[in-house]
């Protein structure tokens, strides 16, 4: 019991560090992103996209209402 | 979330892009055709099951590179176009506080439970799989190549998938993973009472190569649907000579409807950023010995040891943890128990079926 408390105290003492080093670089890696290109205030870039039927559609037809736009796949 | 601000006017898209891994979860592949691409969306709509509308990137991935490149970012804009919230992993908690600034609080909130989703598998293969063990690859880098599409040819019933690895890719020398992955939209199996798939390589001159022509294994059972995978050594490819590689195959669609395929690619030592990371049961793991060699390239002070300060990616924030008798450098064995660590915690090789897809 007293070799299992040892352990689990062990695996918490050197998880925490390097749990709280892996939130830094998330939270460092987003920092960059959101200063990329394009920032927080300018335009999405107009280009050409298709509906899943083939049609195409322009980025710039999503003016007029709040847009979410998510990044997926299948995968 | 869509249920509550569709009321409010606010729109909701997924953008369906390049497959971010490649043979995970329904052993999908990389579309080579806008065709191909519109139909993975269809099926991302029926196999996902929700409400919430895809649009479809171009084949040369225009929107993906425009908005920075990542495989599921998000981003709010408003009614004028412009972008008010990104971020680069999409955080659906996170888009309720933002709408809830922008547009306002909604009077009930949808929860998770509150919502059904249609979810259907991925499309089965029509044909066993697990017949033909598969290669074990360590983590490589895809290359770019070409496939030769032409009208009126039949489709590419198996694309290519080429990988490289470090050394390859960087001197020249090295592994090149060539791997022939049936395309579950086609619905294709092999033709086993026929003669096995085989290619052939025209090489730049001054090209070492075991050799420029090969064959996959004859397959006992009539058919299946497992990937042709070859590992070819090679060495003094130069930067910007391309190597061309032509292929035949006999592919039956159902019991009667069979080609014979001969297909064309060109393949070039460059990094495909666009062809995501192969994960699956052959697929993305980290070799202790290469790995190895890959990060003790960062030794800028050539003691055979990383600091902390020497160590990038991954690893960087779990140094502590890598270290194990805390002398605060990580040693050749202490980089080598790495790759086991990478291999355990991202669970590479897991078989497709028991990953779920993740939109």
């Amino acid at each position: 019991m007293r070799f299992i408390s040892l352990t689990l105290l062990t695996m918490v003492v050197m998880t925490i560090p390097s749990d709280v080093q892996a939130q830094k670089g998330k939270k460092d890696q987003e920092a960059t992103f959101v200063k990329s290109s394009p920032r927080i205030g300018e335009m999405l870039p107009d280009v050409t996209v298709y509906a899943p039927e083939g049609t195409q559609i322009s980025t710039a037809d999503l003016r007029g209402y709040y847009t979410v736009l998510t990044f997926g796949c299948l995968t | 979330m869509n249920r509550d601000y569709s009321p409010k006017g606010v729109k909701f898209f997924y953008i369906y892009k390049t497959l971010a891994h490649p043979e995970l979860a329904g052993n999908y592949v990389q579309p080579f055709t806008l065709e191909e691409r519109l139909a993975h969306a269809r099926q991302a709509e029926r196999q996902l099951g929700g409400t919430i509308p895809w649009i479809v990137d171009a084949m040369d991935n225009r929107l993906k590179h425009a908005l920075g490149d990542r495989p599921n970012s998000e981003f709010i804009m408003n009614p004028e176009g412009i972008i008010v919230r990104k971020r680069q992993w999409s955080h659906p908690a996170q888009v309720r506080k933002d709408l809830e600034t922008l547009v306002g609080p909604v009077d009930h909130v949808t929860k998770e439970e509150d919502v059904v989703l249609n979810l259907q598998v991925p499309i089965k293969a029509p044909a066993a799989r697990g017949v033909l063990p598969r290669l074990r690859r360590g983590k490589m880098q895809p290359l770019v190549m070409e496939p030769l599409i032409e009208p009126g040819r039949p489709p590419f019933f198996a694309k290519l998938r080429a990988e490289a690895d470090q050394r390859l890719m960087t001197q020249g020398a090295g592994q090149l993973y060539v791997g022939f992955h049936l395309d579950p939209f086609h619905n294709a199996h092999w033709n086993n009472l026929t003669e096995p798939l085989s290619f052939e390589l025209e090489v730049p001159e001054g090209v070492k190569i075991d050799k420029l022509r090969y064959g996959a294994p004859k397959v006992e059972v009539t058919s299946d649907a497992d990937p042709r995978e070859f590992l070819l050594n090679i060495e003094a490819w130069p930067e910007g000579q391309p190597i061309r590689l032509t292929v035949t195959y006999f592919a039956c669609v159902g019991e009667e409807s069979c080609h014979t395929v001969r297909q064309e690619y060109t393949l070039h030592r460059r990094r495909d950023e666009d062809a995501g990371g192969a994960r699956g049961e052959g697929a993305g793991f980290w070799e202790a010995d290469e790995f190895s060699e890959q990060l003790i390239s960062g030794d800028t002070d050539k003691d055979g040891k990383l600091s902390r300060s020497e160590v990038r990616g991954l690893v960087l924030p779990h140094f502590e943890t890598l270290d194990q008798d805390g002398d605060g450098l990580l040693d050749a064995d202490e980089l080598r128990t790495v790759s086991d660590w990478l291999n355990f915690h991202h669970k590479p090789g897991k078989p497709s079926s028991e990953l779920k897809f993740n939109p």
